[in-house]
């Protein structure tokens, strides 16, 4: 599932060049790497390829501060 | 105190209300005490470094506490300062630093990898605000500067029509050009967004990068007024329930950012469960507010009034509209009335004026106005409209580029451009300066950009299309790589398309309107 995050921001959302790639403990949101929009992008992703819903109470910076955040929230919802 | 520059804001509050919160970032905050004694420590050191009066200073952090200290301690160095965005490509930060000679800048240790990438020929002298130094400039970290004595010497004599700072935009030539404030300017605009806005004791959200000349009223407006000004992390404007959540915790009473972080807020704020009746005003610029998205949090939020404000950067503020109630019908709301010391004309292009009601382009005149561009009195002249009125004392009006009209109530309203420049999501973008950065690439020949809207997310989408050389293949991933590496992150199409010819006019130019009809339907 993380490789599977990280590919999508790499090819489809990465707002700057990253160097080697993405790190699932990277900081998603204090940095340049997504955009407000970039964001919404990626949990219409998420719901898509996981077939779960973000609730907009779960839209908050604790689920998305890193893929490892976004990884563990994932889960928690399985 | 009189209060005639901008430092002078700071030193009142201080005065007036030492111990009050002035500034508040996540956990951390500034008194008005704690933030006058920071930045005149900094400013100390820029004067024992040398600086001098009217010398540039780079500002290059998201925003945060440290970035009031860098405003207020640059200015009180009798210095002007350049924000630099803290997400855009090296390229076009070395550009600016580079276009008006910047030699320092401020900044947090969290940019050093940023900064790493800097090259030598920028030249950089030190950087502020970092531990580790760096392969092109030196490092002198925050700790060292608030261990500072002051000394007491004669003070810099700042004067209202000094420069204060620099904000650089999209250039229609293809390079980002640098629009001149002075401390009058921003005062002038400081203190009538102070009043119309009943900042006096407000709690205000201030969502804009100091890049953005929104950013103006949250430094300056807001601590004029003795306000407290809640800094919205880059982490929640990207996450529209942790926003609304803050604007809830902090009891915010005044709230401004672009329609977009609003939309997001209605669409995934989660606000049936949150309490927003603290907010007594909503102010937004920066592009068209949707109207059926104003409608529907107008009636989520009955308690607070909404203002659109409308004003080039080169001009502060120009307009005002106020709503109470939420618009009636579809309409786009109109950008409204001209307000304090700002007068105005709507001209045709041979620069006489309309008729009552006919369309033409706004020019305004007003004491919020810009000095100039940097380095480009050209574009500076052509920017100004002169009204001969008085011999030797002309008018000198700012032309927007804006097309306007004022409807039968006296209304302005907002009709599009006259040339190629869009706002995306607040920002203002020269579609030249993108077609520059793609037609630079090889194997194009030639490149058009146009901005189509999304009926249903009620979003821009900015759409390239591309003529190839002859029997070039563009390798589109790498092309958006390019892109990456020469514009900011708002500038990049969100889709490209490759055309074998272009419609053209008779007179051989490239009939944009052919093409945005084929692309939408």
């Amino acid at each position: 599932m993380q490789e599977k995050i990280i590919k999508y921001i790499e090819e489809e959302l990465a707002n700057e060049e990253l160097d080697g790639g993405l790190e699932a403990t990277e900081d998603l949101l204090g940095s340049g790497i997504l955009d407000s929009l970039g964001m919404m992008k990626l949990i219409a992703f998420l719901e898509d390829e996981f077939g779960c819903k973000v609730l907009p109470e779960e839209m908050v910076i604790e689920n998305f501060m890193t893929v490892a955040h976004v990884n563990d929230y994932l889960v928690s919802k399985q | 105190m009189l209060v005639y520059t901008l430092p002078h804001i700071i030193e009142n509050a201080a005065q007036q209300q030492p111990d009050k919160i002035a500034f508040k970032y996540l956990s951390d905050t500034l008194t008005f005490s704690e933030l006058h004694v920071k930045s005149n420590q900094l400013a100390q050191y820029l004067k024992n470094k040398g600086i001098q009066k009217g010398d540039r200073i780079g500002i290059y952090m998201p925003r945060c506490l440290e970035t009031t200290i860098a405003i207020y301690g640059i200015l009180k160095a009798g210095a002007v300062y350049v924000p630099l965005d803290p997400f855009a490509p090296i390229t076009r930060t070395e550009f600016v630093c580079k276009d008006c000679d910047i030699k320092h800048i401020i900044s947090i240790p969290q940019q050093t990898r940023k900064l790493k990438k800097f090259s030598g020929d920028t030249g950089l002298v030190s950087i502020i605000g970092i531990h580790q130094e760096l392969s092109v400039a030196t490092a002198i970290s925050w700790e060292t500067i608030f261990e500072v004595s002051i000394v007491p010497s004669a003070p810099v004599n700042i004067l209202g029509d000094d420069l204060a700072y620099i904000l650089y935009t999209s250039g229609s030539t293809g390079t980002p050009k640098g629009i001149m404030h002075t401390h009058t300017s921003a005062l002038a605009f400081v203190k009538l967004a102070a009043t119309m806005y009943e900042m006096q004791d407000a709690i205000y959200g201030m969502h804009a990068p100091l890049h953005f000349d929104p950013s103006v009223q949250g430094y300056y407006a807001a601590p004029y007024a003795l306000a407290t000004t809640i800094i919205v992390s880059d982490a929640h404007t990207k996450m529209p329930s942790s926003l609304a959540e803050l604007i809830e915790k902090e009891k915010i009473t005044i709230w401004f950012s672009v329609p977009l972080a609003l939309i997001q807020m209605l669409s995934h704020g989660n606000l049936d469960h949150r309490d927003m009746s603290s907010l007594k005003w909503v102010l937004f610029s920066g592009e068209v507010f949707a109207t059926k998205h104003l409608q529907a949090l107008m009636k989520r939020w009955p308690f607070a009034k909404f203002s659109n404000i409308y004003g080039p950067t080169e001009a502060n503020q120009c307009t005002y509209y106020h709503l109470e109630t939420p618009p009636l019908t579809d309409v786009p709301i109109p950008i409204g009335y001209i307000w304090g010391d700002t007068a105005f004309k709507i001209i045709d292009p041979q620069d006489q004026e309309v008729n009552d009601g006919d369309i033409g382009e706004l020019v305004i005149r007003t004491a919020t106005m810009m000095k100039g561009y940097w380095n480009n009195p050209e574009l500076t002249q052509a920017s100004f409209y002169k009204e001969e009125t008085i011999v030797g004392a002309p008018h000198i009006y700012y032309r927007t580029g804006d097309q306007v009209c004022l409807d039968k109530e006296g209304r302005l309203l907002f009709l599009g451009r006259k040339d190629h420049q869009v706002k995306i999501r607040g920002y203002r973008i020269e579609l030249g300066e993108i077609e520059s950065v793609l037609s630079s690439y090889s194997g194009i020949e030639e490149a058009v950009t146009i901005v189509i809207n999304e009926e249903i997310t009620a979003q821009k989408k900015l759409i390239a299309i591309l003529l190839p050389s002859h029997h070039t293949s563009i390798d589109i991933a790498a092309l958006k790589a390019y892109c990456q590496q020469n514009l900011p992150a708002y500038a990049i199409p969100d889709s490209i398309e490759i055309y074998n010819e272009f419609p053209r006019t008779a007179s051989g130019k490239i009939n944009r309107k052919e093409i945005e009809k084929r692309i939408t339907s």
